[in-house]
């Protein structure tokens, strides 16, 4: 028997916990009671020990032969990658190489498949999935506030006076983030959602606006412009922090809530009591998700955050502050790593930074502008050739899914590692095995910010690698410095190369998380940015309008549930996680299903522009008329068949959250 | 019969079974207790109970019940092995609610893997002096004093350790350190139990097991449960929740399991038909309390509740305070 502490692999809450482990098995998951879990855990996470030593692991290397893939070795599978990708290389041309790093890696591996791609393949086409979750948080904060992330951590949340939830289902999606918003409700915070759906935060908030989906800006504009008329701002804040609110102030004015009322469909009272309740706390803060950033205008909507943030001078002190809760286990690392097209590592820029990491790694970096994940794919077969993807499964998660596969399946190369076969592995030249978060040592960022470590319960099954052991066999193919005896060793790398990073150790690890920026062995880290003042000078407010919305007669919001994680390669094999949730459903008003005699377990037919999919209904009045909720969890019942390309301007995320749609009964 | 132990002489006491059993003690791994194989270090025998209850190492949350191996249309079955154990420290608690799972698990049929695993583990118990904020058992008599379903029976007086067997097998365990012992006598362990009852009483006078049962039906489980998020942690951690599923993963080779299940969880309640009787989290708690306090007390003479204080320790929402009962 042993217990060895860990961090969760699924969300970005980041929750300790131990693995208790016999014979090479985990048999049991118990909390850390260190923060943020502080002894609590989501149901994913105590069934942990469900999915690690499934038997449908991968074991072997594989590659394809004809439509089937049969057993290789490391060896020749990499010397096979390798060769490929020089080849494609040589005729096409290096910027025909891109590279798809994984929220599931940890930093060391996603700082090895950067150096991979830009040192190696010398291509600039890297990304991760945080392209399609929070590239407009990036992209919004970075350029109003210096750094794209979350500003204060989440035990934070204890201080506040009033929390406002936008766009985020936080009892289901970020538990750990839900846990101290109840606790900080208990001892007298007020709640205040914004969400089209009765979630179970609305259920307990003080304050629930029902909107319409897609009029988030609308909202928070006329929140703002309510907080100016009350006098409200922090003019102090204002004055000696920020610069451009003259300019949004009288753009707000049309914002009144009586014309946003109609904008909305929510009451200008409870606008009214919301904005009041905001502007009057001491400490506020805003916790917010995929619901305000996958859309076409997901940048505005950020934006529109931050403006209401800086008035009222939220930011830099403890209880305040603005909350983007990412989604995946590692996908702040994966972003702090340069797993990006345009930065390095820190947010490093390709354009400023290119020579001190040519020095560094000794080799010539390209400096062509590297493409987004979603440009990635939509020139897969023409200018892009080969692919390495790490532990993702776009054929489900990306929109378009029909698409997605056709694109995949025109590669002249497309490499995927993953522990869990999926319905990308399928189409891939070579399937690579690697460790699971269990199987191997490093770090992870969660989402405030805070490096962790994750350490080895068990080993591998079957000759299965941790990632970064492959990538640093690939760097040493082709030449490139690779020396690493250890991920502790990668880390070395990192620190040296990334101020942020720049204290940051295992051996410091060893004693407890450290939030970035942490630039030397002896800075404790920094929970809660801007403190002192803002990286860029001054934030800078910037004025964002509402766009009109199409009227169509059912709007389908795509989102998750607490039982499953993504595209279920993990839960779904997890049998009470299966059993809680076996199927996807339609949540409809049970007015709508009256009118078109829909009745509760229904088969519905969903059709957008894109495709056609079907699912069974499940009446609740937790939504809106003409408003239809669905996970994308699972692969019968793919919702991504129905999102279409529709690409934020800055950020390049698609919108992923909602689309028209028509039903019918499956019967009909 | 009873013996002084100086506590620097336990380790060598344990070294000493180790030739016999694997010895699985609390240990601190990065400052918290955690069951696990004793290799000699440092032992958290005066920290908190652990969070995993050693009733789970008879029936571990997720365990392999047999391997399945397919060869030409013949299939062969490989079946765990199950070594010799000794778990050391114990609580009262848990070895009542251990009690309470073997007038389950062991009832006809017996439980094949639970009973194996039961026969090979010696216990060596550990009564508390120190009893948490979270402790009840002495309401619901469990605690905090064991009197039996121990080998061997440790109560810390300070310096030393009064060691009592409570076995054959316990007597043999002591015979090995003969002479790390001395003859002994439980004034003082007298004195420190009745002082840490009292403890544990005087932090909740007014709860007992009539009051819990009499209250179960008067509380409003609907605006309690609003913050549960059916995580099912309460019962994960709970030393007398022994509901399990099986599942058979792989094919044509692969294994069947068995894991721990969860009346917390709705899924569980949902019959074939999707109708669900228990669909609203404040149902499934009042059945969870029901099962708990009345159930288990009929079919086993035992309450289902020994006063462990872990649900409160893991719960999101704070709703398995003792304070509801008031
Ligand atoms: S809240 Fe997130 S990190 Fe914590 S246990 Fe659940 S999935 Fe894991
Ligand atoms: S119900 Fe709670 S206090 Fe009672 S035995 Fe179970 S976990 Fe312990
Ligand atoms: S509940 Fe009683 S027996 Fe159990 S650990 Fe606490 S004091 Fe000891
Ligand atoms: S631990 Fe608390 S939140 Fe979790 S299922 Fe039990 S009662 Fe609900």
């Amino acid at each position: 028997m042993d217990a060895i502490e860990t961090t969760c692999v699924y969300c970005g809450c980041g929750c300790g916990l131990y693995l208790h482990v016999e014979n090479n098995r985990i048999i049991a998951v118990t909390p850390s009671m260190k923060p943020p879990a502080s002894g609590r855990l989501c149901a994913k996470g105590w069934l942990l020990h469900g999915f690690v030593n499934h038997p449908e692991r991968l074991r072997e290397p594989l590659i394809r032969r004809g439509d089937r893939h049969v057993q290789t070795s490391w060896s020749e599978a990499l010397s096979f990658i390798a060769s490929s990708f020089a080849e494609i290389k040589r005729d096409y041309g290096p910027d025909a190489l891109a590279v798809l790093t994984s929220a599931k890696a940890t930093n060391e591996e996603n700082y090895l498949l950067m150096k991979l791609c830009r040192a190696a393949l010398g291509s600039n086409n890297i990304d991760n999935v945080a392209r399609l979750c929070h590239a407009p948080t990036l992209f919004a904060l970075g350029s109003s506030l210096g750094s794209g992330s979350m500003t204060n951590p989440i035990e934070s949340l204890l201080y506040s006076d009033v929390i406002m939830i936008t766009g985020s289902n936080t009892t289901e999606q970020h538990p750990a983030v839900a846990l101290h918003i109840m606790e900080a409700r208990r001892n007298g915070a007020r709640i205040i959602v914004m969400d089209p759906r009765r979630t179970q935060m609305a259920e307990i908030a003080d304050l629930h606006l029902q909107m319409r989906p897609g009029t988030d800006i609308a909202l928070l504009n006329a929140i703002l412009n309510i907080v100016i008329q009350e006098g409200m701002i922090d003019e102090e804040f204002i004055r000696s922090r920020t610069e451009g609110f003259d300019d949004i102030r009288d753009r707000l004015a049309e914002y009144t809530p009586e014309v946003v009322e109609r904008i909305c469909d929510v009451p200008a009272e409870l606008i009214r009591d919301a904005a009041v309740m905001y502007g009057g706390a001491e400490a506020a803060a805003i916790v917010y998700a995929m619901g305000i950033t996958q859309h076409a205008h997901g940048t505005d909507n950020v934006q529109a955050i931050v403006n209401l943030a800086l008035a009222t001078g939220n930011l830099g002190r403890d209880g305040s502050g603005i909350y983007p809760l990412r989604g995946h286990q590692n996908v702040q690392g994966a972003c702090d790593m340069g797993a990006l097209p345009d930065y390095y590592t820190g947010y490093q820029r390709v354009s400023e930074f290119r020579e001190k990491f040519e020095d560094a790694w000794n080799v010539e970096l390209p400096v062509s502008r590297g493409r987004s994940a979603i440009e990635i794919m939509s020139s897969a077969g023409s200018d892009i050739r080969g692919l390495y993807i790490s532990g993702e499964n776009p054929a489900l998660s990306y929109p378009d899914s029909s698409r997605i596969r056709e694109a995949l399946e025109s590669l002249d190369l497309l490499v995927v590692s993953d522990i869990f076969p999926t319905e990308t592995t399928r189409m891939a030249d070579v399937i690579l095995p690697v460790a699971s978060f269990a199987e191997k040592y490093g770090t992870v960022t969660s989402t405030e910010r805070k490096v962790q470590l994750i350490r080895k319960a068990i080993d591998p099954p079957g000759s299965a690698l941790p990632e970064w052991v492959v990538a640093a066999r690939l760097l040493e193919i082709f030449g490139v410095s690779s020396d690493y005896n250890s991920s502790a060793d990668v880390m070395r790398e990192i620190a040296a190369l990334t101020p942020s990073y720049g204290g940051i150790s295992h051996e410091r690890l060893e004693r407890g998380g450290i939030h970035w920026p942490c630039p030397t062995q002896e800075h404790p880290g920094t929970p809660v940015l801007y403190r002192d003042g803002f990286l860029r000078g001054r934030a800078v407010f910037r004025h964002v309008d509402q766009r009109s919305l199409d009227d169509e007669r059912f709007t389908l919001i795509i989102g998750r549930s607490q039982y499953h994680f993504h595209t279920g390669s993990m839960t779904r094999r997890v049998s009470i996680l299966e059993r809680e949730l076996p199927e996807a459903f339609v949540d409809m008003n049970p007015k709508d299903a009256a009118a078109l005699g829909i009745r509760n377990g229904t088969g519905l037919i969903l059709e957008s522009e894109r495709g056609t999919i079907r699912a069974r209904a499940r009446l609740s009045d937790g939504v809106r008329e003409g408003i239809l909720f669905m996970p994308f969890h699972f692969r019968e019942s793919p919702a991504n068949l129905l999102t279409k390309w529709q690409l934020d301007q800055f950020s390049k995320i698609p919108a992923l959250k909602m689309v028209s749609v028509s039903i019918r009964r499956e019967d009909a | 019969m009873m013996f002084f132990l100086e506590k620097k002489d336990l380790p060598e006491l344990l070294r000493r079974a180790g030739a016999f059993f694997e010895i699985i003690a609390p240990v601190p791994i990065n400052g918290e207790p955690q069951l696990v194989s004793w290799k000699g270090g440092d032992l958290a025998l005066s920290s908190p109970n652990p969070l995993m209850p050693p009733t789970r190492l008879f029936l571990p949350p997720r365990e392999t019940l047999f391997a399945y191996l397919q060869e030409s249309g013949l299939y062969t079955f490989e079946v765990p092995e199950v070594g010799n154990r000794l778990i050391v420290g114990v609580r009262p608690c848990d070895l009542q609610a251990l009690s309470m799972l073997d007038r389950i698990m062991l009832s006809d049929p017996a439980d094949e893997l639970y009973s194996k695993r039961r026969r090979s583990t010696a216990i060596i118990a550990l009564n508390c002096t120190e009893p948490s904020d979270s402790c009840f058992c002495a309401q619901m008599g469990a605690g905090p004093e064991a009197d039996e379903g121990f080998d061997l029976l440790l109560t810390d007086l300070g310096e030393r350790y009064l060691l009592e067997t409570g076995s054959p097998a316990g007597i043999m365990l002591a015979n090995l350190s003969e002479e790390l012992l001395e003859r002994g006598d439980d004034a003082e362990k007298r004195r420190l139990m009745r002082e840490s009852r009292e403890r544990i009483m005087s932090a909740r006078p007014w709860l007992s097991q009539d009051r819990m049962r009499s209250r179960l039906r008067e509380i409003d489980w609907r605006s309690l449960s609003k913050e549960c998020i059916s995580c099912g942690g309460c019962s994960f951690v709970c030393p007398t929740c022994h509901c399990f599923t099986i599942a058979d993963l792989g094919l044509p080779d692969g294994e069947r399991i068995r894991c721990a299940d969860s009346c917390i969880l709705s899924g569980f309640h949902r019959m074939a038909s999707g109708a669900n009787p228990k669909a609203r989290p404040e149902e499934r708690l009042l059945s969870w309390y029901m099962e708990k306090l009345e159930h288990m007390l009929i079919r086993t003479g035992m309450p289902g509740c020994v006063g462990c204080g872990r649900c409160d320790r893991v719960c999101f929402s704070g709703l398995h305070r003792t304070d509801i009962f008031r």
